[in-house]
């Protein structure tokens, strides 16, 4: 149940969502990745795809357009 | 879900803290003088250019608001497998193709111009070889220019780069088009107006067909692409 983090601050989109990605790949079942980003359309794509894999989301704007996304890697 | 609450209290790394929200009512009220004074500005210069502010200040509120997004129309089918946006789009071109058929049917039915005729531009190898490097560049930049434009306003400062060579880009491309591309590539090339091929009504059941199966495509393509994973 380790805890990662992923800073795409200053990233445009599609690098967060490809950077989330690769980090998943690498995670192991149970853990969770929290990614900073403030990039609107990331803000977007980047749940949507976990949501597909199934993985659990959660969006939380930290600052204003800023925003942290806590994906657990549920399978 | 109550796993990942547990979870992050436990965890070692400390949450940023939510910052407390500044009341953003006075900016707003200022901006909205602000655009109100601009608007009578321009009224002074010519009666049309108040209504094209007006049309893009709401065209910006809803791009922004909507998260809508021509690159990640093209882009997120090949990197995620969805297609939401993609489909977005289709029904944006679709609604966009009834609006503009009736502007155009409605001047030909008063014996006008047909407005907008300047845009028929032809197909040919420039527009091909734009149409890849516009691709490739929208996808580094991270946004089209609508998309560019509209995260400037929202604060993303790296885009302000893009603009500058959006905008350098634009110039040396209008510098360059009528002097070489223009007459070299497109002096015999075909200039396709669907009115003309099917008529009125043919060219809205044609161009109708076209963004269904698009949009079937589309929805089949996130299908696949969700298994598949």
């Amino acid at each position: 149940m380790a805890e990662f983090t992923l800073d795409c601050l200053g990233e445009a989109c599609p690098v967060p969502l490809m950077k989330t990605q690769k980090k998943m790949e690498s995670m192991a079942v149970g853990d969770v990745l929290i990614v900073s980003i403030d990039h609107s359309c990331a803000m977007k794509n980047v749940p949507e795809w976990a949501r597909n894999q199934g993985y659990n989301v959660e969006i939380e704007e930290v600052d204003d357009g800023e925003w942290e996304l806590i994906i657990e890697k549920t399978k | 879900m109550a796993e990942i609450v547990q979870e992050v209290k436990t965890s070692v790394r400390k949450r940023t803290p939510r910052k407390p929200k500044k009341s953003q009512i006075p900016a707003a009220l200022v901006l909205t003088i602000i655009v109100v004074v601009i608007g009578f500005y321009l009224a002074g210069l010519s009666p049309k250019l108040p209504i094209f502010w007006m049309f893009g200040l709401a065209f910006g509120y809803v791009l922004q608001r909507s998260r809508f997004c021509f690159t990640a129309a093209f882009r997120d089918p090949w990197i995620s497998g969805s297609t939401s946006v993609t489909r977005a789009v289709l029904v944006a071109i679709g609604i966009c193709t009834l609006g503009f058929t009736a502007i155009k049917y409605g001047a030909v039915l008063n014996g006008a111009d047909i407005p907008g005729m300047g845009s028929v531009t032809p197909i040919g190898l420039p527009l091909v070889l734009g149409g890849i490097i516009f691709g490739i560049g929208m996808v580094i930049a991270g946004g089209c220019a609508s998309g560019t434009l509209m995260r400037i306003g929202e604060g993303f400062l790296m885009q302000l780069l893009v603009l500058v060579f959006f905008v350098i880009g634009s110039l040396w491309g209008a510098h360059d088009q009528g002097a070489f591309w223009g007459p070299t590539f497109n002096a015999n090339a075909p200039r396709v107006f669907l009115p003309d091929l099917f008529g009125w009504f043919g060219a809205l059941v044609v161009q109708g067909l076209i963004i269904l199966l698009l949009y079937i495509a589309a929805v089949k393509w996130q299908e696949k692409k969700g298994t598949a994973e």
